[in-house]
């Protein structure tokens, strides 16, 4: 007993340093099999939670240069296409990027404000868009800051067709959902299903032909009504819109003016 | 020996370490950790037993840091028991020494030696045991090696300003 102590005590150290050890290996291998304990996941939190603010620092800056030159480029090569397209009408037409300053989208009557303004050359009747579709009009121009309409307001009206026949109709909304226009002026006799594609019709010179608007989500007919109750799902995600392009369209004051001769 | 002094050192090692090091990443293959220097500038004055639990204490913490249970508490464990015997094979002089460990202590010669051979020790288990894994073998080589060099030259610097 006593020589067995004697050697515990002289390889004390070495006994010291096997148990730290095998204890050090059995929290690797415990946190390798089940999720971390209590404790050490709290001070993860802590962690976690410094990481996600340096990453939150450098990355944001990094972030916002990166969008806003993709949103420039984008602007730049739609502005190749259409010097590329043949058509006269879209040799006129100009993309200005911009980026949402304020909007909202949870009331009637939704605006939303863009950085750009009438030193940038926007003028009231702009068309905007994003990638994914349409957003809406400009309606009211400052010097470097516009206020736009979207097409989730009660008080828009935009003209569009669908794909598969040119049929062409009116969307408005009901001012509930802001992520369902509602397709107004289509009549009983035209057949829609749900899935058919919805694009700006050119009609008018806020927007080109053809931008893409949303799909047919449903379509009902009320027995005694002459016109079609359509609900359409837009491809513009206006909960997160961040950057959009303004439509400057070089013939719209001519054709604005033109129209307007006539009455 | 002021013990004030050692903590508060390993405090602004940790906070460089976390904030600086940790955030550091040359093409996946550096991730210095200099807060081995703690432990190894630790003076010799404690019982062997007593710097071991002082290294799986250091090592723990920067576990929780890298959420990387066992790892870094394995390594440090190590090296502190490799220490005093490693200490005594490069040291002929142990009254030169005072009990502490430091470029005037040592000598650039005998602390170099040392300093290399732990941080290499201590950062190869901490990459072998992160990946588990012979197939990786060559990667955890290069990483020791690139890690190992930025740790030893922010040691021995430390140590050329401090002991000058």
């Amino acid at each position: 007993m006593q020589n067995l102590l004697k050697i515990l005590l002289r390889y004390s150290n070495f006994l010291v340093f096997i148990i730290l050890e095998v204890a050090a290996f059995m929290l690797f291998s415990y946190n390798n099999a089940y999720p971390r304990s209590s404790i050490l996941s709290t001070a993860n939190e802590f962690v976690a939670w410094q990481n996600e603010q340096i990453a939150d620092i450098t990355n944001y800056f990094r972030l916002r240069s990166v969008n806003e030159e993709l949103a420039a480029e984008n602007a730049a090569l739609r502005n190749q296409i259409c010097s590329m397209d043949s058509a006269e009408k879209r040799d006129a037409i100009h993309y200005e990027a911009a980026k949402v300053v304020q909007m909202t989208t949870d009331q009637l009557h939704n605006y939303l404000t863009i950085n750009r303004g009438s030193v940038d050359g926007i003028q009231r009747g702009h068309g905007v868009r994003n990638a994914d579709g349409v957003v809406g009009i400009v309606r009211t121009v400052g010097q470097n800051y516009s206020v736009v309409l979207p097409i989730i307001n009660t008080h828009s009206n935009l003209s569009c067709r669908f794909t598969k026949n040119d049929y062409i109709g009116t969307l408005q909304w009901n001012g509930k959902d802001c992520r369902f226009a509602q397709l107004a002026d289509v009549a009983a006799h035209m057949v829609v299903n749900p899935g058919d594609t919805i694009v700006t019709s050119g009609l008018s010179p806020v927007f080109p032909e053809g931008i893409p608007v949303g799909i047919v989500e449903n379509s009902v007919l009320k027995e005694g009504e002459s016109y079609y109750r359509i609900r359409v799902r837009l491809h513009t995600n206006f909960k997160r819109l961040k950057y959009v392009e303004v439509v400057q369209n070089a013939h719209q004051e001519e054709l604005e003016q033109l129209e307007n001769g006539l009455d | 020996m002021d013990w004030t002094k050692q903590i508060g050192r390993y405090i602004l090692v940790m906070i460089l370490q976390v904030l600086l090091f940790d955030q550091l990443q040359l093409l996946g293959v550096c991730h210095p950790y200099i807060y081995v220097l703690c432990l190894l500038m630790m003076p010799i004055t404690l019982s062997h037993s007593a710097d071991m639990i002082i290294g799986a204490v250091v090592g723990l913490i920067m576990d929780i840091f890298c959420n990387s249970m066992g790892i870094h508490t394995a390594a440090c464990i190590f090296i502190m028991f490799i220490r005093p015997y490693l200490i005594g094979a490069i040291v002929n002089d142990k009254d030169r020494l005072n009990e502490q460990i430091s470029l005037r202590s040592l000598g650039m010669e005998a602390l170099l030696r040392y300093v290399v051979i732990l941080v290499v020790i201590h950062h190869l288990i901490v990459f072998l045991l992160a990946a588990w894994n012979w197939a990786h073998i060559g990667f955890v080589l290069v990483e020791t090696l690139v890690s190992s060099l930025v740790t030893i030259s922010i040691i021995i610097g430390y140590n050329s300003l401090r002991y000058r």
